[in-house]
Parts: structure tokens; C-alpha cells; sequence
């Protein structure tokens, strides 16, 4: 067994209600007497341990208590009780990024970052060029960081925090702000430190990275652990348990055009499965049914739907025309069927959007936004880093 | 020391960004003292028609000199309290994010200030000079009161800065209370001046007016202070410090939670 690099032993946070802190004399005297502090319990009794050479994971929902544990392993919050232990040289980058004067340059900061992390002025001047190039930030170096964009912010932390040459990194979060070059640029020197036999810890909410990355994670649901061990279980278990939850959202719609001939739902299918769903598995074939009402009679009208993923970005958007298919008209109700074959959307969530539209597509009989979403879970093949599989035949001579 | 050279960054931050994006720049610092030495300079000659005691043994008679010599070591008190509370408060982002020593945060203002009092100092030196007044071999023994002044100053602004956290009140508070201190020391009046019995001894005996005495004696009238001001100031200064070192090594593990 290799060395421990962390231990986390009967780890307890409690923080007082916001409402009830004191900040001013005032309160203080009010509160006197009465039951003074509301305590919320963030960290619950987590203990686990950390090995030498391992990536570590810690995923859960928002609030869960993943920054709360970070800043405890970092002594930036004392426990309640409990105790950490950290056997090697550490580092670590919080959420958006390491504290930052934001009067101070770039460079500035740098120094001064450097130095709380405990480094010594010829070390970080040795190191200095290194750190820039890391961030790819020369040439706002010299400007102040309140200047800096918040990608840019975590860019040059997380730039210091991996040059300080720690044995055990700490990050929270940071992969979100970055921009993909940057991503990469991080990803890949994990792998470097894994290969180094560093350790790592990680909190993200990806958990594609999870997957990839991580040897062991733990999964924390209202600061306490619900689940510890192989990463690719947790995340699968946690998708579940989030996903689940979803169904019984009521979606709030924008609805937009004149009216005359709108579309009244949008319903997914899997399969034969002759009830409708809310999510499907990679390669499954799915059919959409768009159920339309018209109030009079619509000539030509062209329907179209648009899916959408999350971050934005449109996976695919066609429409009736593109197909040749215009009815002369259309009136009462009715719906238009979409199958699909093995859809090679990856695992993530996704919005349907629909149009109805005269055939110049000038008119807009109906938009919706947001008729539909639905959530991909993993399937064959599986594949990160996008939204759609090519189903890639590798061969490697 | 752990983290000597986050001291040394700190300070000098401290130092450069002061007068960041004014056109002045550090003579702002050297003209607050002369405006008010100005003001007051008028209202003790011509509004209270008040004729400043002679220097003993120097002899010296000049109002303007003696209330520098009282309001620069006592604006470095108040100064570095005022504005350690705010280098706390202000460096919120680096203790919610990181973990370091905050104390340096307290002290890097003290030596900061305790730089811009040294160039103050010698500049009321040259004017003594210029004055006739022959203070160069007093000087030292000014250095050493300075250094008492100085870890007193850093006790009252490790506690005060840290009770801040949890009560901004401390911060109004003090405003108010830096100003009635202001009166309270031996500044604008000669104590041997006055009758009013309380404020004598205050003057006197007050924390604050035991250091500006002290000041008086060296820079004003040219002797070393009495043996048993200099073990005051002694007391006070170390007794001070660690009181203040104590309580803030108290309160800064919650500082991050509070913030
Ligand atoms: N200083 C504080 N005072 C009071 N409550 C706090 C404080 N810091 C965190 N909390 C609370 O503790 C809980 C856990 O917060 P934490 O930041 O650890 O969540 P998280 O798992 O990191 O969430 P996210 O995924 O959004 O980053 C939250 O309910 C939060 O409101
Ligand atoms: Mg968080």
C-alpha cells in the first residue's frame, strides 16, 4: 500500500444560519438570551483517506458540502470537530480561483500568491516565466487582476498553484471558467502529476473528468458521504439520483408567434415503449411527436424543432422543408412523427425547441422555447469531450 | 520566521499602492501634517492667543515644532489602527482562499506606516535643525521610544482589527475614539498649561500620552526621558503586543467563516 497523503477523520462543520450572524453590537445584545445560534451542519462526519499517486474525486450537488471539505483539508476553516491531516506538501486552488488582490498586477500577484504559498523570493523569480506561459496571460501581466476576466483569473491561480510544486493538489471547480484550450492545458497536467505520483483532488461538476480522471471519488449528499470507490459507479448512481428528480419539474415555457396553429407538446419515445420519456441511452432509436392544434385553417406551414444542449450549443435544427414534406394545408389537430435512428447524442441534457413557420419561414405561426428536455444517460459507444459520436472505428498499427 | 517574504511583499504593496493613481503621490502624506500643523499653528497663536512654553533645557519656543513632534508619532498610531482594521476587512479574498499567517496582514501596515513616520521624522529633524535646535544626539533614544510606540501601536491593531471582523461597530467606534484621543494627549497644549485635573493626567499617564511626552522630552526639550517614563513605555509596549498577538491568534481561525 503506498503512503497516505490525506486524512480526513470524523470531519464536522457546522456554520451559523446567515440570518442569525451578529455583525454588529446591536444584534448582539438583541440576541443575548434567546437560543443564539441556528446551526446548519455542512460537513457531517466524513472521514476517508487519501493514497499517495491517487486522483481523487468528490462530486455531489450544489450545497452538498464540497467547497466546505476543500477549505477544511486547506485549514482555511477550522472543524467543529474532527480532524485533517496532510502528510505532503500542499496546494491548494478554491472555487474561482486562488485569493487575488485585485488592485495588484498580474505579476504582482503572482509574487505575492507565490509567497502565501509559501514560496521564497528567488524560487518564485525562478519560476516566474514558467508561470506565465502556463497562463498564456503575457501580455495583461501588468494590468491589475479586477481587470481580468474570471477565466483568466482562475488561468493565472491555477498557473501559481501548479508551479509551487506541491505533492497533494487541491481544486476545486476550476475546469468550468476555462476555455477549452485551457481545459486541455489543465487535463493534461494532471495527467502529468499522476504520472509523477502526485495526488490529486478534485471537485467538479464534470463528471465526464470524473470518470476519466479520477482513481477513487467519494459522493457527498447534504455534507454527508453517501458513497465511496470506483468513479465511473458513483457518477453513474449520482446521474440516476439527479436525473430522477427531474421528472417531476414543472418546465416554465416562452412561447412566442401569432398562434393560429401552434404546437400544443412535444412527447419522446424510446423504442416500442409506447409511454413517453424523458430521457434515452446513447444509440438508442427514439421518435418525437409533435402534437400541433390549429385554431383555422394554416396554409404550407413548415415545422421545425431544434436541439439544444445545455452550454448552448445547437446539435441539430431541421425542419419539414429541408424534407420536402408541405402540406397544402392544415387545420384541427394532429401530430407530426419523428423517428431517429441510434441517435448518437453523449450523455449530458438537452432542450427541444419547435417552430412553426409560413413557408418563406418568415411568419412565425408558434415558436416554443423549451418544449422538451430530456437527458442522455451513457450508452455504447461511450465518448467524452462532445456532444455527438461519430462511432469511431479505432485501429491503431 | 515562516512566510518572510509574504511580509516583505505585503509591506511593500502596502507602501506602493498608498497613493496609486494621485498625482502627488507621497507628498500628500507629508502635506496632511503640514496643513494641520497650519491650522493649528493659527488657532493656538491668534484665535486662543497662546504664547508656546520654552523647550527644558533646549529652550526652544516654536509651537509648529512641538506639535509635530506630538502629531506625527500619534497620526502613526492612529493611522495604522485605522487603516489595519481595513487591511483585514480588505483582505477578505485572500483569507476566504487561501491559508497564510493573517497577522502579516496587520503587520505589513505597521511597517508600512512605521517607514512613512521614519521619513516624516527626519524631515522634522532637518527643520529643528534649521531651527537652531541641535537634536541629532537625541535621536536614538526617539528610535527606541518609536519601536515601544510601534508594538504598542501593532497590539491595539491586531485587536481591534480582529474584533472588527466579527463587529464592524469597532471600525466606527474607533473613529470616534482616535479623534477624543487626539485631544486627550498632549498634541495642541502644553499640559503644565492646563488646570483641568483629569486631562492632565491623562495626558500625562494615558497610553497615548505617555508616548507623545516621551516625544516631547526627546525632540522638543532635549532630554531623555525619566527612568520610570521609559519602563512605562516598555511595559506598554510589549504588554500591548502580546495581549494583541494573543487575542488575534484567538479570533483569526474564524475569520474566513465570518467574512
Ligand atoms: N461561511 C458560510 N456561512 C454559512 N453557511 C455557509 C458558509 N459557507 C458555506 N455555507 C453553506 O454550506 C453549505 C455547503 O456549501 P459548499 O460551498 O460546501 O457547497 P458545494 O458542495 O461546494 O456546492 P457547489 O457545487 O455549488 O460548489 C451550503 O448550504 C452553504 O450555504
Ligand atoms: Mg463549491
Amino acid at each position: 500500500m503506498s503512503d497516505i497523503a490525506l486524512e480526513v477523520s470524523h470531519l464536522t462543520k457546522n456554520f451559523r444560519l446567515h440570518s442569525e450572524k451578529t455583525n454588529s453590537i446591536k444584534q448582539l445584545i438583541a440576541a443575548r438570551g434567546r437560543n443564539r445560534f441556528a446551526e446548519f451542519t455542512a460537513l457531517d462526519d466524513v472521514s476517508f483517506t487519501v493514497h499517495e499517486g491517487e486522483v481523487f474525486g468528490v462530486i455531489g450537488q450544489n450545497g452538498s458540502g464540497k467547497s466546505t471539505l476543500l477549505k477544511c483539508m486547506a485549514g482555511i476553516l477550522q472543524p467543529n470537530s474532527g480532524w485533517v491531516k496532510v502528510h505532503k506538501r500542499m496546494s491548494a486552488l478554491l472555487e474561482l480561483g486562488a485569493g487575488f488582490h485585485p488592485e495588484l498586477s498580474g505579476r504582482d500577484n503572482i509574487f505575492l500568491n507565490a509567497a502565501i504559498l509559501g514560496m521564497g523570493r528567488r524560487e518564485i523569480a525562478a519560476r516566474f516565466d514558467e508561470i506565465v506561459e502556463f497562463s498564456g496571460l503575457e501580455s495583461f501581466i501588468d494590468a491589475p487582476v479586477k481587470t481580468y476576466s474570471s477565466g483568466m483569473y482562475v488561468r493565472l491561480a491555477f498557473a501559481v498553484a501548479i508551479n509551487v510544486d506541491p505533492r497533494l493538489l487541491i481544486v476545486d471547480e476550476i475546469l468550468a471558467v476555462g476555455d477549452v484550450t485551457f481545459q486541455q492545458r489543465c487535463l493534461e497536467k494532471f495527467v502529468e502529476f499522476r504520472n509523477d505520483g502526485r495526488t490529486i483532488v478534485l471537485v467538479t461538476h464534470d463528471l465526464g473528468s470524473v470518470k476519466n480522471m479520477c482513481d477513487r471519488a467519494i459522493w457527498l449528499t447534504h455534507g454527508k458521504i453517501t458513497g465511496e470507490g470506483d468513479p465511473s459507479d458513483l457518477v453513474e448512481a449520482y446521474t440516476e439520483m439527479m436525473l430522477g428528480n427531474r421528472n417531476r419539474d414543472v418546465d416554465g415555457r416562452v412561447r412566442r408567434g401569432s398562434g393560429e396553429l401552434q404546437i400544443s407538446s412535444v412527447e419522446l419515445f424510446v423504442g416500442d415503449n409506447p409511454e413517453p420519456v424523458k430521457r434515452f441511452r446513447t444509440s438508442d432509436s427514439i421518435r418525437l411527436r409533435l402534437n400541433y392544434q390549429a385554431t383555422k385553417p394554416v396554409p404550407k406551414p413548415i415545422f421545425g424543432f431544434e436541439i439544444q444542449s445545455l452550454g448552448g450549443a445547437t446539435v441539430t435544427a431541421p425542419c419539414t422543408r429541408d424534407v420536402g414534406l408541405i402540406p397544402e394545408m392544415v387545420s384541427g389537430e394532429g401530430h407530426i412523427d419523428i423517428e431517429m435512428d441510434s441517435v448518437g447524442l453523449l450523455p449530458g441534457t438537452y432542450d427541444i425547441h419547435t417552430t412553426v413557420t409560413d413557408f418563406n419561414r418568415q411568419h412565425e405561426y408558434d415558436n416554443v422555447h423549451l418544449a422538451l428536455r430530456f437527458d442522455v444517460m451513457s450508452g455504447k459507444p461511450y465518448e467524452t469531450g462532445a456532444l455527438v459520436t461519430m462511432r469511431p472505428q479505432w485501429t491503431i498499427s | 520566521m515562516a512566510h518572510r517574504n509574504l511580509l516583505y511583499l505585503l509591506s511593500l504593496k502596502e507602501l506602493r499602492t498608498r497613493y496609486k493613481k494621485s498625482v502627488l503621490g507621497w507628498a500628500w502624506s507629508l502635506l496632511n501634517p503640514l496643513s494641520q500643523m497650519l491650522i493649528f499653528t493659527v488657532i493656538f497663536k491668534y484665535v486662543f492667543k497662546q504664547n508656546p512654553l520654552p523647550g527644558d533645557p533646549s529652550g526652544l519656543r516654536n509651537f509648529p515644532l512641538y506639535f509635530l513632534a506630538g502629531l506625527l508619532p500619534y497620526n502613526f498610531f492612529a493611522i495604522t489602527v485605522g487603516v489595519s482594521m481595513g487591511a483585514v476587512q480588505g483582505g477578505a479574498s485572500l483569507i476566504k482562499k487561501v491559508q497564510f499567517p493573517h497577522e502579516h496582514l496587520v503587520f505589513s501596515v505597521v511597517i508600512a506606516q512605521f517607514v512613512t513616520l521614519m521619513i516624516e521624522l527626519a524631515i522634522l529633524t532637518a527643520a529643528l535643525l534649521l531651527a537652531g535646535s541641535m537634536v541629532l544626539p537625541w535621536l536614538p533614544v526617539m528610535l527606541a521610544v518609536m519601536c515601544m510606540l510601534a508594538l504598542f501601536t501593532t497590539g491595539v491593531a491586531l485587536v481591534l482589527a480582529a474584533a472588527n471582523v466579527f463587529y464592524h461597530d469597532v471600525n466606527y467606534l474607533w473613529s470616534i475614539v482616535s479623534q477624543l484621543l487626539f485631544y486627550a494627549t498632549p498634541i495642541i497644549y502644553f499640559p503644565q498649561a492646563i488646570s483641568l485635573r483629569p486631562l492632565v493626567l491623562l495626558a500625562n499617564y494615558g497610553p497615548t500620552g505617555s508616548f507623545i511626552t516621551a516625544a516631547h522630552n526627546i525632540m522638543y526639550d532635549h532630554r531623555v526621558p525619566s527612568a520610570g517614563r521609559l519602563l512605562e513605555l516598555v511595559v506598554l509596549g510589549f504588554g500591548m503586543f502580546f495581549i494583541g498577538v494573543w487575542v488575534f491568534n484567538r479570533l483569526s481561525p474564524k475569520f474566513a467563516e465570518e467574512m
